[in-house]
């Protein structure tokens, strides 16, 4: 018996499955386009990716999206931007390859930061999400930052406990007694060493018998010469040890002196422990602005490392997460081969958009993006983005083509709404009303270099009614209300991994001269507390010291000079009476 | 409860209908590609698509689909392994990359280290599955298989009107 291979009969029903597939393609097709988009959107941002309508026409390929809205990743009740309506120019072909290429894209009425009802946030966790990693990596970075907080809400001072064991002139003091008392008995020991007593003695005897004896009395005279030799040695000894000992006092008394410089770095010390406001003017600037302007940078570095994540340089294989679906994920590998498509790639668009919508009429301004890829080694030339406008310069260069990325943007806006600034440790709000924002960021490889500025010549104060005031808040409160002009720079430089902060403002040497005059009076105060602090714990350790030196000084030279005296004396009264005994009489 | 019912249904039918073990074998290897692979990749069309043409079972198809995909959920770490391994081979680099950008090609979902994986396990499985498969229901039917269809309960199932529908689709002699 022989079995067929086939069964042609099911040819008519796996037709009209196949024709049925084209139904629901032609039915479903927008939808489904239209929610991979989201997915695929909201994945890569970080945030919420809202479409109202899409609809593809492969027969012109041409793709029209509706009503786009990009919540914002970094704010809960805002949106990145919103978007009327893109439309796409696609090629077709490339599509059988999995690869999107869009020739052309108008984008109109995008208009950015606008409010909206729920948050749009979506935290994605660091190990399986891009944007979960990168967004940890951002926030890691801007907390390397360390913002002073700035004590002026009470103006108050501060002090910590002086601790005695860290202070430098208690051990010297000690050090130096110890010193002094061994350096008394070496040299008693030395003292004792010269045998003065029987050099003496015998001289002394000498002398005796030389006043008895006659000048023809040989013997006497040879022993007298012999104890004048002796007392010469003896002599000698004791010049040795007067050297000993003169180094010895000049070491005690250096060590006395430095027992003064010891307090003095106790004192330099104890200042340290001042928990003093800040009244230096970058400090200050820092204080103030430093949050708002971190965020900034971190948010542009967001935007950067996020770029680089999906647009990195090279042509090697490299793994993304695979497609959320019931089962594992995986991991997609992409393949990218010189010469050919890139998985992604926006030509260009040419962007229509709106900066202040709120603005009456509202402004609109025109911009171009191009270059726009998942594998710019494919591509072969940087991202490059511009608008230009009355009031409003902004470009962006995104050069992964080589093995080291440098990702470049700058923008400057000028007469645009500015924030509210709550000024960081001051209980009150700093209205710029419209003014110029500058942002400017480079980041090579991993070297940083960005600049945040903000101008405006109508700034508006507002007290916090909530904050109880103190005295110092009220002097500041009227210092910085007569301010209408405002002007910040931030900058940061270095590495990623070692970024340096600088922030200054106009505000900050209004701020710091006040706070001088207020403060000065009781940071000296506090500083007399804490030198007699210092004074309390270390003289009675310094104290005793300095008078057994001089006492120890004193003692020994006298002594010395003591022996050496007898030594001169008896040297002094042989010789005389050698010469006495020896000089010739004329008859 | 109706799924497993209607699987025990299918699996009932399949094992007594009139294709020839072989046939039956056949059709539950397909169907364990189906099932042991994820089911969106186009990879899968194809297997449907033989299922249907091919004079193998379509009831041990759609029996083997729905016995292997909790398999498949179970082995996907195995898969993710295998699938990782050989996509990051560099030897294979090269005949990726051409795969890669290959038209079509892409659409498949190869890339992706549990499809790679499973279906690179399911074809390797497939000829072992056929075997075991057809030796199991030469077994069934040489033993208890006459008994079960003179049961009731077995008439029952093939009076349903589900019945009809699965005779179209039923293995040709």
């Amino acid at each position: 018996m022989s079995i067929r291979v086939f069964r042609w009969r099911a040819i008519g029903p796996l037709l009209l499955f196949a024709l049925l597939g084209a139904v629901l393609w032609v039915l479903f097709a927008d939808r489904i386009a239209r929610r991979s988009a989201e997915k695929i959107g909201t994945a890569i941002v970080g945030a919420k990716v809202e479409i109202q309508a899409l609809h593809i026409n492969l027969a012109n390929g041409d793709v029209t999206v509706r009503g786009l809205t990009v919540a914002s990743p970094h704010e809960a009740l805002k949106n990145l931007l919103q978007a009327d309506e893109l439309l796409a120019d696609i090629d077709v072909l490339p599509l059988l390859e999995k690869k999107i290429v869009i020739d052309r894209l108008a984008a109109n009425g995008l208009r950015f930061g606008t409010p909206r009802a729920t948050d749009g946030r979506v935290p994605g966790s660091p190990e399986s999400s891009v944007s979960g990693r990168v967004m940890g990596e951002a926030r890691d970075w801007a907390q390397r930052f360390q913002v002073p907080a700035l004590q002026l809400a009470t103006g108050k001072i501060d002090v910590a406990t002086l601790d005695p064991r860290r202070l430098s002139a208690i051990p010297a003091a000690e050090a130096l007694s110890a010193r002094a008392d061994s350096s008394r008995r070496a040299w008693q020991t030395g003292l004792d060493s010269l045998r003065l007593a029987a050099t003496l003695d015998s001289a002394t005897a000498t002398l005796a018998r030389l006043r008895t004896a006659r000048a023809t009395d040989l013997a006497a005279l040879n022993e007298a010469r012999r104890a004048i030799d002796q007392l010469k040695q003896a002599r000698n000894r004791v010049t040795t040890l007067e050297r000993r000992v003169t180094g010895g006092l000049a070491e005690l008394r250096a060590g006395v002196a430095g027992l003064d410089s010891a307090k003095q770095r106790d004192y330099a010390f104890a200042r340290g422990l001042l928990k003093l406001p800040s009244l230096d003017a970058p400090e200050i600037g820092i204080a103030l602005f430093a949050p708002t302007a971190v965020a900034q940078f971190q948010r542009a570095l967001y935007w950067t490392q996020l770029a680089r994540a999906h647009m990195p340089p090279g042509l090697l294989p490299r793994a993304d997460a695979g497609p959320p679906r019931a089962r594992r994920s995986g991991s997609t590998v992409r393949f990218p081969r010189e010469h050919a498509l890139p998985g992604f790639l926006l030509r260009t668009a040419e962007l229509s958009f709106q900066l202040d919508p709120t603005a009456s009429p509202p402004k609109s301004y025109a911009g171009r993006l191009t270059g726009l890829t998942s594998d710019p080694a494919l591509y072969g030339r940087p991202t490059l983005f511009e608008a230009s406008a009355p009031a409003v310069t902004a470009g962006a260069m995104l050069d992964h083509v080589h093995a080291t990325a440098r990702d470049t943007a700058g923008a400057t806006v000028q007469g645009v709404r500015i924030p509210v600034f709550q000024l960081a440790s001051l209980p009150m709000r700093l209205d710029p009303g419209q003014g110029t924002v500058q942002l400017g960021f480079t980041l090579r490889g991993d070297t940083i270099r960005a600049r945040w500025a903000v101008r405006s010549t109508h700034v508006a104060w507002a007290r916090d009614s909530s904050a109880s005031g103190s005295t110092v808040t009220d002097l500041l409160w009227r210092t910085l209300s007569g301010i209408s002009d405002l002007q910040v720079d931030a900058g940061v430089t270095g590495t990623l991994t070692q970024p340096r902060l600088s922030v200054r403002s106009n505000l900050d040497e209004a701020i710091a001269a006040r706070l001088r005059a207020m403060m000065g009076e009781e940071v000296a105060a506090a500083e007399r507390r804490l030198r007699a602090e210092v004074d309390r714990q270390v003289d009675p350790a310094i104290a005793p010291v300095r008078p057994r030196v001089t006492v120890l000084q004193t003692d020994v030279t006298k002594r010395l000079a003591e022996q050496r005296g007898r030594l001169d004396q008896a040297q002094k009264d042989l010789e005389a009476r050698l010469r006495e005994l020896t000089r010739i009489r004329l008859p | 409860m109706l799924t497993i019912v209607k699987l025990l249904q299918s699996l009932i039918k399949a094992l007594h209908s009139e294709g020839t073990p072989g046939q039956l074998a056949a059709g539950i290897a397909l169907g364990a590609i189906l099932g042991l692979t994820p089911l969106v990749s186009l990879h899968n069309v194809l297997i449907f698509a033989l299922i249907v043409m091919l004079n193998v079972s379509f009831a041990g198809g759609m029996v083997g689909w729905a016995l292997f995909v909790p398999v498949g959920f179970l082995l996907d770490p195995l898969f993710d392994w295998i699938g990782r391994t050989l996509l990051f081979t560099p030897a294979f680099t090269p005949f990726f990359t051409s795969l890669y950008n290959t038209p079509v090609v892409p659409l498949t979902n190869f890339n992706n280290t549990v499809t790679l994986g499973s279906l690179v396990f399911a074809v390797v499985f497939f000829v072992p599955l056929y075997f075991a498969t057809r030796w199991a229901v030469t077994r069934y039917r040489a033993t208890i298989g006459e008994r079960v269809r003179q049961s009731k309960w077995y008439r029952a199932v093939t009076a349903s009107k589900l019945y009809n529908v699965y005779r179209l689709f039923r293995p040709e002699a």
